[in-house]
């Protein structure tokens, strides 16, 4: 089994949960576990999420003000990597939300819908906007492990 | 030594509003791909009502086709942002810019926008400000004078900010501008109201400057392209 441990810092890390036990991730740190037999569900949370290809360091819910709207997929709908899955809205800006995998939508948050203010108030745990069914395991090699993530959160605050 | 920041403006007279969204989507592809600098399209549109993404049309308080008879076109966008007007003598401006590149998320951006034309309406010695909260623009009062509405698609921006220098307010009177009710919209000549302008092209090169200032580009190239075909 890969495990790697992500630094929460100022981002939203991807958040990545087995089907079993979602309870066994706790922020700040959350962890990544490969079961052979069910895939892996990606629990996407916020709009920062790491990626070797395209990391896109924007918006957190505290950079994004109020979330007012929240454009999801439909469930069986289909992801790719580094492609936007749909958008969310606050103080007059829409904000596409890339995927950092490719796969299918499993869930869809239907709480969003009329809560879109979950996204700001609980991240990490009501806020979370889509589960994806990963076809290709082999693109999460490529997400950046914590230790990366620090070193380049750190260069990039220090680059402004 | 500051990093270099290069902002290309294209100064454009009135475009249509399909032809403006084409040409932002391409130019948001080529900034996507590095391929061009920041770029800031200044333009006017002809009577056009649109659409953010949440597509209000409740604020829509007459039929599209009445809309047509007044000689306005209508369009569903995907800003975001209620429902608003576009007109002759409103300045518009359009920034085709990396958030990335300087470091600021949406909400920062959108601050940015307001304080753009907060500073423009200071040159006229009116005490404009941002709006409360839920109700982003730029407000002299309790009226509007300018909007804002933007979208970012992989970190990159595209649609922007609306400053009414003098369109013709009546055309306001068929929505609910942004959605909110009880304010009155308002533009520049009707704040300063006998005071005599100066010539349109002046109020937008200040608020060119104005944008250039607040978001501290370096160098900026200007580009006339109002006689220059879109179709390419």
């Amino acid at each position: 089994m890969a495990l790697r441990m992500w630094a929460s810092s100022t981002a939203n890390a991807l958040k990545l949960s087995t089907s079993a036990s979602r309870s066994a991730l706790a922020s700040p740190a959350f962890s990544l576990a490969r079961s052979f037999s069910t895939g892996i569900f990606a629990v996407l949370e916020g709009f920062k999420y790491a990626s070797s290809h395209e990391w896109v360091k924007h918006d957190g819910p505290d950079h994004l003000g109020e979330v007012v709207f929240v454009e999801l997929p439909e469930e069986g709908k289909s992801v790719s990597q580094g492609n936007s899955f749909g958008a969310v809205e606050s103080v007059k800006a829409t904000s596409d939300i890339n995927s950092p995998i490719s796969g299918e939508v499993v869930e869809v948050n239907t709480k969003l819908s009329e809560s879109p203010g979950l996204i700001n108030s609980s991240p990490y745990e009501d806020g979370w906007m889509i589960k994806v069914k990963p076809s290709n395991p082999s693109e999460l090699e490529s997400l950046m492990g914590a230790k990366e993530y620090t070193k380049f959160c750190e260069e990039e605050d220090a680059s402004h | 030594m500051r990093v270099p920041r290069i902002l290309e403006v294209w100064k454009m007279g009135v475009v249509n509003y399909s032809q403006a969204l084409k040409l932002q989507e391409k130019l948001t592809s080529d900034r996507k791909l590095h391929k061009i600098t920041d770029t800031l399209l200044s333009l006017q549109h002809p009577p056009t009502y649109t659409l953010g993404k949440r597509q209000t049309d409740h604020n829509i308080l007459v039929s599209e086709s009445e809309l047509k008879a007044m000689g306005a076109e209508l369009h569903y966008t995907q800003r975001g942002g209620d429902v608003t007007f576009h007109g002759p003598h409103q300045a518009i401006l359009y920034p085709i810019i990396s958030l990335r590149d300087i470091g600021i998320g949406a909400r920062k951006y959108v601050e940015k926008l307001e304080l753009t034309m907060i500073e423009l309406a200071s040159l006229y010695g009116l005490k404009a400000c941002a709006g409360q909260k839920g109700e982003t623009g730029v407000w002299v009062g309790r009226r509007k004078i300018g909007a804002i509405g933007v979208r970012i698609s992989s970190g990159i921006t595209s649609h922007g900010l609306a400053f009414n220098v003098d369109p013709d307010l009546n055309y306001f009177k068929h929505i609910v501008p942004c959605g909110i009710a009880d304010k009155e919209v308002t533009s520049l000549q009707k704040e300063v109201q006998q005071i005599l302008l100066p010539p349109e092209e002046v109020i937008v090169e200040q608020l060119i400057s104005c944008y250039v200032r607040t978001f501290d580009y370096t160098d900026v190239v200007s580009k006339d392209i109002s006689s220059i075909s879109l179709d390419n």
